[in-house]
């Protein structure tokens, strides 16, 4: 019983912490979420699930935004997962320069979103940059990347990728250095090509940390908001609003504070849907 | 997540209500300069306060300008509202409206020597409604066409003040200046306020030549965007971005103030970066057009919160701050809203950095300007014109159907 009491009292700060600043918050977001209630006035009245309605029938914005998380997500995932598996085969290995190369690739993870907003920003610029002066000595005249709708999102989900893919790069490296290379050399023996070890075994020995990566990239891509804040604004003609950044618009530019909890549930649910859906596969794929 | 931040702040700014002042006679005043010259006029204002309430101190807590309206929001949805503070222009209708603010009338009438009816008609047209006065404008600041000398003398162009000087000084004129600035030398002709008109300043873009040519963003409720005075004021930008390339272009920076844009349209609180600019510089009133002379004003204010601990102590602030005296005082920064301290010459001699002959520039704008449109739903209004605006600003955009779209958008708002 003692013994009890003290446990309790040791996790206590955590878990007032834990209370007051993250489940009260949750519970009260859903509160919220049935109420139109403007900040400003200060005037909430309770309307049951007519935001949640509005939000999936009558506004057409909604699905725009969703739209748009889904393409970035889309994008983003595959594109950063694959880079960071390459990136990590080609530099696992002890080698020259291996630690070095690591260390470029995962600075960008480490600098600041708003440093690094800005500075893609004037490399995206159209004529003046140096990303359309790079194509065009090679006789392509680049895009107004950051002021054509479907450019800018490409343009955002690559420099995103570029920023965030040493962490993956670091999760695959830290995987890859548990397989035993005994593996390997047993393969190698026996006359394996290199395709061979990795499709047989690395890709297979990688699937657990695969799925947590994909797991933890796909959430993150759902709730991007800084680099889209920073980079786009959700312009041109909301080519790149997603649904983080809807909702802070609702919120803390109209002061909607009811319709904005009301899409941040939304947003909660597609993220927990999309998370299951991917254990459920990585469940059945293990069977 | 978002939702999960969302609670928190809230949460945040709940435990900050118990750690409020223990003075019963501390007016909070929140701002959005930090700059020092400015805070140290304020506080001399604070000071000569306490000649008649000796007990009474001022805090000014300044917010950033970007941050402004949303955290001033938080401190009034927290529970925790300043006393008084600054509002810019296009959010008083929101804040009037949602009874936030309180009527300052009673009070200023009530003070003795202030007439009231020395702030000009136009500069108090945003602030007050059916002879209640939610704000007193402390900056009544118009636009100003800023322009590169050197550069002008390099193309071997008359300048803007004396083209205006002449009475030349119209859309066509400057569309033409413009030009041929970007063929004598290379800079750009003319770069948006900020070089934002396509994103954060789309109103300061479009309304001048708008304004100039007759037509208004809206009027009453009708949206006044795809009327053919705009259309045509609008087109006229269209063409000098895309067919002269003589204005900075979206995803293009220009930057007037290192000297790569030969003119920018600005308020001259900005004439404090040109000391640093390195090359000579002049002001000048905007391009006239259909419409003759038509000065766009940018303003802020000064208003109580109606919730407020020293609500009626606060009013009695504003009332010192925006005396005949301290109006004066403010002009060196803030252009005034009191036509007796417009019409001296004290005003066009208060600004170090510009010449008296400039400055009739300015004080001549804020006789006879307008306010920049604005409106309850201010937010929303923008946000809804943002995607349309952009679509306009492509090179082979149609003018009259993207604004038509502007004005679909808007519509159901206004």
């Amino acid at each position: 019983m003692r013994e009890a009491i003290e446990a309790w009292l040791f996790v206590s700060p955590i878990v007032t912490g834990f209370l007051i600043f993250f489940l009260g918050p949750l519970i009260a977001v859903f509160f919220y979420s049935m109420t139109e209630w403007n900040l400003l006035s200060q005037q909430a009245t309770f309307v049951g699930l007519d935001n949640f309605e509005d939000a999936l029938t009558r506004n057409p914005d909604f699905w725009h935004v969703i739209r748009n998380s889904v393409i970035f997500a889309a994008g983003l995932v595959p594109l950063n997962m694959s880079l960071a598996l390459v990136l990590a085969l080609a530099l696992s290995r002890p080698s020259f320069g291996a630690v070095f190369f690591r260390t470029i690739f995962f600075a960008p993870v480490v600098t600041s979103a708003v440093a690094w907003a800005i500075v893609w920003k004037f490399l995206l610029q159209n004529e003046a940059g140096a990303v359309n002066q790079i194509l065009a000595l090679v006789g392509i005249t680049g895009p107004n990347w950051l002021r054509e709708p479907d450019w800018a999102m490409v343009a955002v989900i690559v420099t995103r990728v570029i920023k965030m893919v040493g962490l993956n790069m670091i999760l695959y490296i830290a995987a890859l250095q548990t397989i035993p290379r005994d593996y390997e050399e047993a393969a190698r023996l026996e006359g394996a090509s290199n395709w061979q070890i990795f499709s047989t075994i690395i890709w297979p020995l990688l699937a657990p940390i695969t799925l947590i990566i994909m797991v933890i990239t796909s959430i993150g891509s759902f709730k991007v908001f800084d680099h889209i804040y920073l980079m786009t604004g959700g312009g041109p003609e909301n080519g790149t609003l997603v649904l983080a950044f809807y909702i802070y618009e609702q919120g803390f530019k109209f002061f909607n504070v009811g319709y904005a909890s009301a899409l941040a549930i939304i947003m909660f649910f597609v993220v927990l849907a999309l998370t299951i859906v991917q254990l459920a596969l990585r469940g059945r794929n293990a069977r | 997540m978002k939702a999960a931040r969302t609670g928190l702040i809230i949460s945040a700014l709940a435990a900050g209500l118990m750690s409020t002042s223990a003075y019963a006679a501390e007016l909070r005043v929140t701002i959005w300069t930090g700059n020092e010259a400015h805070l140290a006029m304020l506080n001399g204002f604070a000071e000569s306060f306490k000649a008649k309430h000796p007990d009474v101190t001022v805090r000014y807590e300044t917010i950033p300008p970007g941050d402004y309206i949303q955290k001033l929001t938080f401190q009034l949805a927290g529970g925790n509202p300043p006393d008084a503070g600054w509002m810019f222009e296009d959010a008083a209708s929101t804040f009037a409206n949602a009874g936030v603010l309180i009527d300052l009338a009673p009070t200023l009438n009530g003070t003795e020597g202030y007439d009231f009816a020395d702030f000009s008609a136009p500069a108090m047209g945003l602030w007050q409604r059916d002879g209640k006065v939610w704000g007193v404008p402390f900056s009544t600041s118009p636009f100003v066409i800023f322009y590169n000398k050197d550069l002008f003398d390099k193309a071997g162009l008359e300048d803007p003040l004396a083209l205006a000087g002449k009475g030349e000084w119209d859309m066509v004129k400057f569309q033409q200046t413009a030009a041929k600035l970007k063929a004598a030398t290379g800079k750009w002709g003319f770069e948006f306020k900020d070089g934002q008109g396509y994103d954060t300043r789309i109103m300061h873009a479009l309304m001048p030549p708008i304004r100039a040519y007759g037509g208004d963003a809206w009027s009453n409720t009708e949206c006044g965007f795809d009327k053919p005075e705009a259309v045509e004021a609008v087109q006229q930008l269209h063409d000098m971005v895309f067919k002269d390339k003589s204005i900075v272009p979206p995803g293009e920076s220009g930057d007037y103030f290192s000297g790569n844009a030969a003119m920018t349209i600005n308020q001259i609180s900005r004439a404090s970066l040109m000391s640093k600019a390195g090359f000579n510089w002049g002001i000048a009133p905007l391009p006239t057009g259909a419409a003759g002379e038509a000065p766009v004003i940018g303003q802020a204010g000064l208003v109580v919160f109606a919730n407020a601990k020293n609500k009626d102590l606060a009013a009695e602030f504003i009332a010192h701050m925006t005396s005949k005296e301290n109006v004066a005082t403010m002009a060196q920064f803030f252009p005034p809203a009191r036509k007796s301290v417009l019409s001296g010459d004290a005003f066009i001699t208060s600004n170090k950095l510009i010449p008296a002959e400039q400055m009739k520039v300015v004080a001549d704008a804020i006789a006879k300007g307008q306010v920049l449109p604005s409106h309850e739903k201010s937010p929303q209004i923008l946000a809804a014109m943002k995607p349309r605006v952009d679509a306009l600003w492509r090179a082979e955009a149609n003018v009259e159907e993207s604004l038509k779209a502007v004005c679909a958008a808007i519509q159901p708002l206004l």
